[in-house]
C-alpha cells in the first residue's frame, strides 16, 4: 500500500471519529476526519490514492447524498458506508452506486480494515488508469489533423492504399503520415496503437 | 163620538133586525163595547143557543178559546176606533163541533128614534171551514215538501222560465254563501257572470229541450271548487206548459277525492313495491310465500314467479331454517315474538347457495281471517363489507402506527446506543492491534480506555433515557370493576365473535372487588387475550369453537380473568410466548402478550398460559384488590 495513500472520515460523532482514526492509524494509514458532508465537501482532494468512510447518517446531507453529490462532480472516490443500524434499502443503493462496502455499526476491524484497504487499491488502480489516458491523450493531441486523420481510419481497419484514395493523397503519403503518428503515439505496433485509441474513447461513447 | 157615528147612516131599529134576520149567515148586531145586542136566526141554529140580551159573553162562549181573546181585543179596537175589521176564528156548533168562521164587521148604523142612539154594528159570520180545511191540508203538504227539501243535503233550486228564482233550499245558499230570500233574483244577481252564464245556459237547454239532464259539472262554490252531479228538469203546469226549472244538485267533491286518493295511493303502494331497492316477500300462515316483488331477482336470484307458493325457508340457510320454524309457529300459537320485527340483521341465501347478510323488518295483516306476513328484506352485504373495511383500515391503521413508532424508536435506540459501542470497539481493537504488534505505549492505551470508559458511560446513559421516556406514559388508575371492563370488552369484540362463529360463554363472578386499574390498559390485554383466542380457533374446523371468559376472586383474594378457547393450544410455544418479538402468527409482531404481561404487572399482578382441558389455552391474569374496596 502507498504510503501516500488518505482515509477520509465522514462521521458527526466525536468519539466514533476518533475512534476510527485511531484504529485506522495503526496500520499505518493517514487520517482526515470530518464532522459534516458539508466540510468535506469543501475540502479539495489531494492528488492522492485515498477512500471515504462515511456515515449513513448524518446532519445535514446524508452519506447517500454525498455519494450522489460526489458523482455528480465527477469524483470517482471509493466509497465505505458505515451505518448504525442495518437498512437493507439502503444498503443496496449504496452499494448499487458503487460502495466498496457497507458496514453496520459496531462492525468487526478487519472488516474495516480489508474494506480500506480494498478501496485504495481501487482508487489506485483507476489512478493509474486514469495517468495512462492522460499520456495517450497528450499524445494524441500532439498530432497534426491529418495524422489524427490517418490513424482513426488505419485502427477502423482501412489499408494505406484505400485511405489515400480517401483523403485524394499518394499511398507514399500516407505511409509517411502514418509512421510518423506511430512514432509520437509511442506505439510499438498497429495492434497497439488500436488499443491506446480505445482507451481514449469517451466512456458513453464506449457504451452506445 | 167617532167620525164615524157622526157620518154613519141612520137606520129604522125594526129595519136593522129585519136585514140581520135575512142575512144567509150567522149574524149579530153588536153595541159599541162589543157585546151583543140580538142575533139572527141562523146564528141561533148553528149555536144552539137564543140571545136576546146584549151580552158580551156570547163571544165568550161560542168562540174558540185559542181564538176569543184575540177576536174580542181586535173586534172591541176596531169598534172603538170606527175601524173596518175582519177575522177567522172558530164558532162552536150546537153540537159542540167548532166551525172555521170569516167574521166580519159589515155596516155600522145608528137607529133611528130608538132609546139607545148608541150605533149598532152589523157582524157577519161567513163558514169558511171547508177553505180552512184545504189550506190547512195544502199546508201541511207544503210544509213536509220543504222540510225536506231545507234538509236535504242536495242543493235544490227551482226557477221560473224568466230564469227568476223561486225557491232555494238552505244547502243551496249555503253553498254558494246567499242570505236572504232568493226569490224574484237572477243568476246574474246572485253570482258572477260566468257562473251565471253557466247556469243559464243550462236553463235555456232545459227550456229547448224540455227534458231532464243529467251532467256532472264542477262549480265554484264559497270554499273552493266543487264536483257535482247536477240535474236539471222542466216543470210542468198543469196546462202542459213549462212552468218552471227545477234543479238537483249532489256534491260528490269528497267521494272524488276519496276514490282519488284510494285509487293513488293504491298505486303508490304499487309502484313502491315493484320499484322497492328490497326485496318484498308477503308469506301466509303456513309460512308459504304469496307473494314476491322483482327485488327477489336481485337480491335472491329468484324471479317472483319462481318464489311464489314455495315456503320462505328456500331463502334461508340452513341453520337458520329450524329456528325460524320454532319461531314461527311459537308466534302463531302464542302471539310470542322472538325476534324484533323492525331491522334484524340475519343471514340469508342465495338461490345459487351463497349466503349474505340481510335486515329484515316486517310487519302482519289480516284478511278473511287469515294472518299474512310482509316482509322487507335488504341485502347489507356492500354495508358490512364497508364496515369491515373500515374495521379493518381502523385495526391497520392502528396497528401501522404502533409499527412505526416502535420502528422509529428502536432505529433511535440502535442509532443512540451503537455510536458509543463503535468507539469502544474501535478503540478496543486498536489498543489489541497495538499490543499485538508489542507497539502499544503507555500513554496510548490510557487515553484509549479513558475513552471507552466514557463510551461505556454513554451507552448507558442512553438506555437509562430510553427507560425514562417509556415510563413517562401516563397511568390513570382507578377503582373498577373488571366485570364491566370485560362486558365493554366483549362488546368490542361482538363482531370477531359472530363472524368467526365462536359461541361465547360468560362465567362472571356477581359483585367482584374492586381492582385499582387503567381501564384502557386493562380493555388493551383482555383485548388483546380474546382476540388471540379467536385466531387460535380459526383453524378448528372439526370442532365447536367456544371462548369463555371467567372472573372469579382467586385464593390469595386478587382478583382472577381467564380466557379460555378451544383452538389449536399452545403446543412447544407455551414457554415462549410471552418472549417480545415472538410470534405465530403469519403478520403478528409478537408483541401482544409480551405487552400485555407488562402492563399486568405494573398493576401489581400476574399473567400466565396454561394448557386448557382437552384442547385449547388459558390465559389468565390476577389484579389484586383496591385498598378500600370490600373484599
Amino acid at each position: 500500500m502507498t504510503t501516500a495513500s488518505i482515509v477520509f472520515v465522514v462521521d458527526d460523532d466525536p468519539s466514533v471519529r476518533s475512534s476510527l482514526k485511531f484504529l485506522l492509524s495503526t496500520v499505518g494509514l493517514q487520517v482526515e476526519s470530518f464532522d459534516s458532508a458539508d466540510t468535506f465537501l469543501h475540502k479539495k482532494l489531494p492528488d492522492a490514492p485515498s477512500c471515504l468512510v462515511l456515515d449513513v447518517r448524518l446532519p445535514g446531507l446524508s452519506g447517500i447524498d454525498i455519494q450522489r453529490e460526489l458523482a455528480a462532480r465527477n469524483i470517482r472516490i471509493p466509497t465505505i458506508f458505515l451505518t448504525g443500524h442495518g437498512d437493507i434499502p439502503m444498503s443496496v443503493r449504496a452499494m448499487k452506486a458503487g460502495a466498496v462496502e457497507f458496514l453496520t455499526k459496531p462492525f468487526r476491524d478487519q472488516d474495516l480494515l480489508d474494506a480500506v484497504r480494498i478501496a485504495l487499491e481501487r482508487d489506485n488502480r483507476r489512478r493509474e488508469q486514469e495517468k495512462e489516458v492522460t499520456d495517450i491523450q497528450r499524445r494524441f493531441d500532439s498530432l497534426t489533423a491529418r495524422e489524427q486523420q490517418v490513424i482513426a481510419m488505419l485502427v477502423s481497419g482501412m489499408l494505406n492504399k484505400q485511405i489515400a484514395s480517401e483523403l485524394g493523397t499518394a499511398e507514399s503519403t500516407v505511409k509517411v503520415q502514418r509512421s510518423r503518428a506511430m512514432e509520437k503515439m509511442q506505439a510499438q505496433s498497429l495492434v497497439d496503437l488500436a488499443k491506446m485509441i480505445e482507451k481514449l474513447k469517451d466512456p458513453a461513447e464506449k457504451a452506445s | 163620538m167617532t167620525t164615524e157615528a157622526r157620518g154613519a147612516q141612520t137606520i129604522d131599529p125594526l129595519d136593522l133586525r129585519n136585514l140581520i134576520e135575512m142575512m144567509p149567515t150567522p149574524a149579530v148586531c153588536a153595541l159599541p163595547d162589543g157585546s151583543v145586542e140580538f142575533v139572527n136566526r141562523e146564528w141561533q141554529e148553528y149555536t144552539g143557543c137564543p140571545t136576546e140580551q146584549p151580552n158580551l159573553w156570547v163571544w165568550q162562549t161560542t168562540i174558540h178559546p185559542d181564538d176569543a181573546a184575540k177576536f174580542i181585543d181586535g173586534l172591541t179596537a176596531a169598534l172603538a176606533g170606527g175601524k173596518p175589521f175582519q177575522t177567522e176564528a172558530r164558532i162552536r156548533r150546537a153540537d159542540g163541533q167548532y166551525l172555521w168562521f170569516l167574521i166580519r164587521k159589515v155596516l155600522a148604523v145608528a137607529p133611528t128614534g130608538a132609546r139607545e142612539s148608541s150605533l149598532r154594528t152589523l157582524i157577519t159570520c161567513e163558514d169558511i171551514d171547508e177553505r180552512k180545511e184545504a189550506e190547512a191540508k195544502h199546508e201541511q203538504g207544503e210544509g213536509l215538501l220543504q222540510a225536506f227539501f231545507e234538509n236535504s243535503p242536495n242543493l235544490i233550486s227551482v226557477k221560473d222560465r224568466q230564469s227568476r228564482y223561486l225557491y232555494a233550499n238552505k244547502q243551496f245558499k249555503k253553498a254558494f254563501n246567499v242570505f236572504g230570500e232568493v226569490k224574484g233574483k237572477t243568476d246574474g244577481e246572485l253570482f258572477s257572470a260566468e257562473q251565471a252564464a253557466a247556469f243559464q245556459a243550462v236553463d235555456r237547454q232545459v227550456l229547448q229541450t224540455g227534458l231532464l239532464m243529467r251532467f256532472e259539472d264542477v262549480a265554484l262554490y264559497e270554499d273552493g271548487p266543487h264536483t257535482r252531479i247536477v240535474q236539471k228538469f222542466p216543470l210542468f203546469s198543469a196546462e202542459g206548459e213549462i212552468c218552471a226549472i227545477g234543479g238537483a244538485v249532489t256534491d260528490i267533491t269528497d267521494r272524488k277525492r276519496e276514490e282519488s286518493a284510494l285509487r293513488y295511493s293504491e298505486e303508490n303502494y304499487r309502484l313502491v313495491v315493484e320499484t322497492a331497492p328490497d326485496a318484498v316477500i308477503s308469506i301466509d300462515e303456513r309460512g308459504a310465500i304469496l307473494f314476491a316483488n322483482p327485488a327477489t331477482v336481485r337480491i335472491f336470484g329468484y324471479d317472483p314467479t319462481e318464489l311464489i307458493g314455495k315456503p320462505l325457508t328456500i331463502l334461508m340457510p340452513e341453520f337458520l331454517r329450524k329456528l325460524h320454524e320454532k319461531g314461527f309457529s311459537r308466534y302463531l300459537a302464542t302471539g310470542q315474538r322472538h325476534i324484533n320485527w323492525q331491522g334484524t340483521e340475519l343471514t340469508a341465501l342465495r338461490k345459487n347457495g351463497q349466503e349474505f347478510p340481510v335486515e329484515i323488518s316486517f310487519g302482519e295483516l289480516s284478511r278473511d281471517g287469515h294472518k299474512v306476513f310482509t316482509g322487507f328484506i335488504r341485502d347489507i352485504s356492500e354495508r358490512k363489507q364497508a364496515q369491515q373495511a373500515l374495521q379493518m383500515t381502523q385495526m391497520e391503521l392502528a396497528r401501522v402506527s404502533r409499527l412505526t413508532t416502535m420502528g422509529e424508536l428502536a432505529a433511535s435506540i440502535a442509532h443512540e446506543v451503537n455510536q458509543p459501542l463503535t468507539a469502544v470497539t474501535n478503540n478496543s481493537s486498536a489498543c489489541l492491534r497495538l499490543l499485538a504488534a508489542d507497539n502499544l505505549k503507555p500513554e496510548v492505551l490510557h487515553r484509549a480506555l479513558e475513552e471507552i470508559v466514557a463510551d461505556g458511560n454513554r451507552a448507558s446513559a442512553v438506555v437509562a433515557r430510553i427507560r425514562g421516556f417509556i415510563k413517562k406514559e401516563p397511568l390513570e388508575k382507578n377503582k373498577l370493576d373488571m366485570n364491566d371492563v370485560i362486558q365493554e370488552v366483549l362488546a368490542l369484540a361482538d363482531r370477531e365473535l359472530y363472524e368467526n362463529r365462536v359461541r361465547l360463554e360468560r362465567q362472571l363472578t356477581k359483585a367482584l372487588p374492586l381492582v385499582l386499574a387503567d381501564r384502557v390498559q386493562m380493555q388493551q390485554v383482555l383485548l388483546n387475550l380474546i382476540m388471540n383466542g379467536i385466531e387460535a380457533m380459526i383453524p378448528v374446523t372439526d370442532n365447536a369453537r367456544s371462548l369463555w371468559v371467567e372472573s372469579r376472586v382467586d385464593e390469595s383474594g386478587d382478583i382472577l380473568v381467564a380466557v379460555r378457547d378451544s383452538g389449536t393450544g399452545l403446543g412447544s410455544a407455551a414457554d415462549r410466548v410471552f418472549t417480545p418479538f415472538f410470534t405465530t402468527k403469519a403478520n403478528g409482531m409478537g408483541m401482544g402478550l409480551s405487552i400485555s404481561r407488562s402492563l399486568v404487572e405494573n398493576h401489581g399482578g400476574r399473567l400466565w398460559a396454561m394448557p386448557n382441558s382437552p384442547i385449547g389455552a388459558v390465559f389468565s391474569f390476577t389484579l389484586p384488590v383496591s385498598a378500600g374496596s370490600p373484599a
